[in-house]
């Protein structure tokens, strides 16, 4: 009797099982088959509807005006036909970052940016606009700074002509004297009127040809931003990718009064993260502009992620992933000769690994970001603030913590450099690089320090020596594929993954809560012994809870 | 006769001797008119273009493509066949091509002042 009771109770829980499995399944694969019918994620439906209408248009065409039809002799009177229309451009954009490069910091008595008292960890400073060899990139002409006229050709020239260069031709081609050399200047007439009849918004190449060649080079500075980016392909940015979006640079980087929308110098490029749906004259330079804050699919573990980590955490697995990027400068090595003369090697990445005139670099490519807490607001080291050389000094470095609401985990660029600093000051150095007197010419780092801080009017012991240092890029561009965006388990691992580095956070899979451990314990095993207790309860008694018949 | 034979021999070293002067490097570079040397580098690409015997009459060389000493041996052996259009290089006068070679030169990945920087 009891034998028959103990088989017909192992039958029950059998089917009982399979029952409740296959209810399992069957709810699965329904999950599974909606979301196939309804694949498309709200955020990726959200941003085609953002950006459906490229279209392109204009209510003049430059190419009928005279007046950009003229056989320019200077850079100047380009920009004064410019103007002739465009009457208030020129204010707009004396006030912009791009013009002043100078930036508000947390200090407020300090000037911060490239005018002001920054420095950085590759050409160290740009001595108040004084140092020559940045301001290939200001938008004046004649490298003069903010005493110059603007140049609307060095962002809206939509030709192939370097009008920079070919405004110095013309002057010195007139300066010589030499009939044949004369001759070639209508040429490059003709070439100039390309560029001022073909103006039209800021193409990749307009932007990058500053934005990808930062800090002396392609993709010395930042990792996610090289010439790559001219033309890549979707694999490279989803957005960009010529075969993808096709995004330009002003397609997200929107712009007000000249402003452009993205900057994050010192604070945040915007104030908050909004969608178009929560502001439709909101800029669209954050992910969640077009893509909301909860842009996976509805039954998709992703959309619980986004209060922490950022999109690009995510969809950034790695950055410089076609072009090398440099990721550290020794300037201890700078101003070795060979035979008298500077000289420069180059690695196996085919980039310079020495150079007399900034020392030894490191380069890498494919490289995974590091990972930390942003609120957006970037922490800057300036000329003017004391250092600890026995640290490694943080001449930028994210703001932000788990317990600081705006922060989420983002992916940065660390570039680390050695630098030179004033050892009686401890301040660091801002040395003058370029022209006659600068180190460029005479390898001499005492004099051009001494030169820089002369012109930065900031004080110089005459004792230097250097340290170590480290600046911190936000990783923003080279949106991967979502095919090839980073695993759960790239960071939900015990060892070596990608959030190691991250404190404030429960990471399942990385952190073990010896609470939560035994609770977990607890359940298992009490829901286990209930049960064996109940089985053993029942085969004892021999009852099922119904009488015999 | 050896009064002939010496004076011809000095002519030819003198002629050998300014022939290398004007193409080898100093110390500044190569002497010629840089600046020139870029319109008739690009003059050159032009006609090869137009010719039909290249893709684009866009430059697909750039100065900052190598280094002064690459620059120094393709120059100083007329070893153009990587720019292509060797028909066209042919038609250059030697005045012409030390122009080029000073702005190649001048702009070389490791010169002060590389081309993708102008």
């Amino acid at each position: 009797m009891k034998q028959r009771y103990f088989e017909k109770c192992c039958t029950t829980i059998t089917y009982r099982m399979i029952f409740l499995l296959a209810t399992a399944l069957f709810l699965s694969f329904q999950s599974a088959f909606a979301s196939t019918l309804n694949n498309e994620a709200p955020g990726r439906k959200l941003a085609k509807q953002a950006v459906k209408d490229s279209v392109k248009w204009t209510t003049t065409d430059h190419s009928q005006h005279d007046i950009l039809k003229q056989n320019f002799i200077t850079g100047e009177e380009t920009t004064k036909a410019c103007l002739s229309c465009h009457s208030i451009a020129a204010d707009q954009f004396h006030k912009t970052i791009h013009w002043t490069w100078l930036a508000s910091g947390d200090k407020s008595d300090i000037e911060y940016g490239k005018a002001g008292y920054s420095v950085n960890t590759f050409c160290l400073s740009a001595n108040a606009m004084e140092d020559e060899g940045c301001m290939n990139c200001h938008p004046g002409w004649n490298k003069k700074g903010i005493k110059a006229e603007i140049n609307c050709l060095q962002c809206h020239n939509n030709s192939d002509c370097n009008v920079f260069t070919a405004f110095a031709d013309i002057k010195a081609f007139l300066e010589d004297g030499d009939p044949e050399t004369n001759e070639i200047i209508p040429d490059i007439q003709e070439e100039i009127k390309d560029a001022t009849t073909g103006v039209g918004l800021p193409t990749r190449a307009s932007c990058g040809s500053c934005h990808f060649y930062g800090g002396g080079g392609d993709g010395v500075k930042h990792g996610d931003l090289d010439s790559s980016l001219t033309k890549p392909s979707r694999e490279l940015d989803v957005h960009m990718g010529i075969d993808g979006e096709n995004f330009s640079c002003t397609r997200c980087h929107t712009t007000v009064d000249h402003n452009i929308a993205g900057r994050i110098y010192t604070n945040p490029a915007v104030s908050k993260r909004e969608s178009l749906l929560d502001d439709d004259m909101a800029p669209k330079i954050t992910c969640v502009s077009c893509h909301s804050s909860a842009p996976h699919k509805n039954d998709t573990k992703m959309n619980d992620h986004t209060d922490v980590v950022s999109c690009q955490a995510c969809h950034i697995p790695t950055y410089a992933r076609e072009l090398p990027t440099q990721m550290s400068w020794d300037w201890t090595t700078a101003g070795k000769l060979k035979d008298g003369k500077p000289y420069h090697e180059e690695g196996p990445l085919r980039r310079p690994i020495y150079k007399s005139i900034k020392g030894s670099f490191t380069w890498d490519k494919n490289v995974v970001p590091e990972y930390k807490w942003f609120n957006g607001s970037l922490k800057s080291i300036t000329v003017k603030d004391t250092i600890n050389p026995g640290q490694v000094v943080k001449v930028s470095c994210p703001v932000g913590a788990e317990s600081d609401l705006p922060s989420l985990i983002y992916p940065f660029k660390i570039h680390r450099g050695i630098q030179p600093y004033d050892k009686i000051n401890k301040t660091l150095a801002a040395p003058m690089l370029s022209g006659k007197n600068g180190f460029w010419t005479t390898f001499d780092m005492n004099d051009a320090i001494k030169l820089g801080h002369e012109v930065l009017g900031i004080p110089y012991s005459g004792e230097f020596d250097y340290v170590e240092t480290a600046y911190a890029f936000p990783i923003t561009h080279m949106v991967a594929p979502k095919e090839n965006v980073v695993q759960c388990i790239e960071c939900h691992t015990r060892e070596g993954g990608r959030m190691a580095a991250i404190s404030g956070v429960f990471i399942p899979g990385r952190d073990i809560s010896s609470m939560i451990n035994n609770i977990g314990m607890l359940v298992i095993f009490g829901t286990l012994g209930v049960i064996i207790l109940h089985a053993i309860g029942r085969i004892i008694t021999g009852k099922n809870g119904r009488k015999e018949a | 006769m050896l009064k002939k034979s010496m004076s011809t021999f000095i002519v030819l070293v003198f002629t050998l001797v300014s022939i290398s002067m004007a193409f080898a490097a100093s110390a500044e570079g190569p002497g010629g008119n840089g600046r020139k040397g870029k319109y008739s580098y690009r003059k050159v690409c032009k006609a090869c273009f137009k010719a039909g015997d290249s893709e684009s009459a866009t430059p697909k060389i750039s100065p900052a493509d190598h280094t002064m000493e690459k620059w120094k041996t393709v120059f100083e052996n007329k070893n153009f066949k990587a720019f292509g259009c060797e028909s066209h290089w042919g038609k250059l006068s030697d005045k012409d091509i030390l122009d080029i070679y000073t702005y190649f030169y001048g702009h070389a990945s490791d010169s002060p002042t590389p081309a993708k920087c102008q």
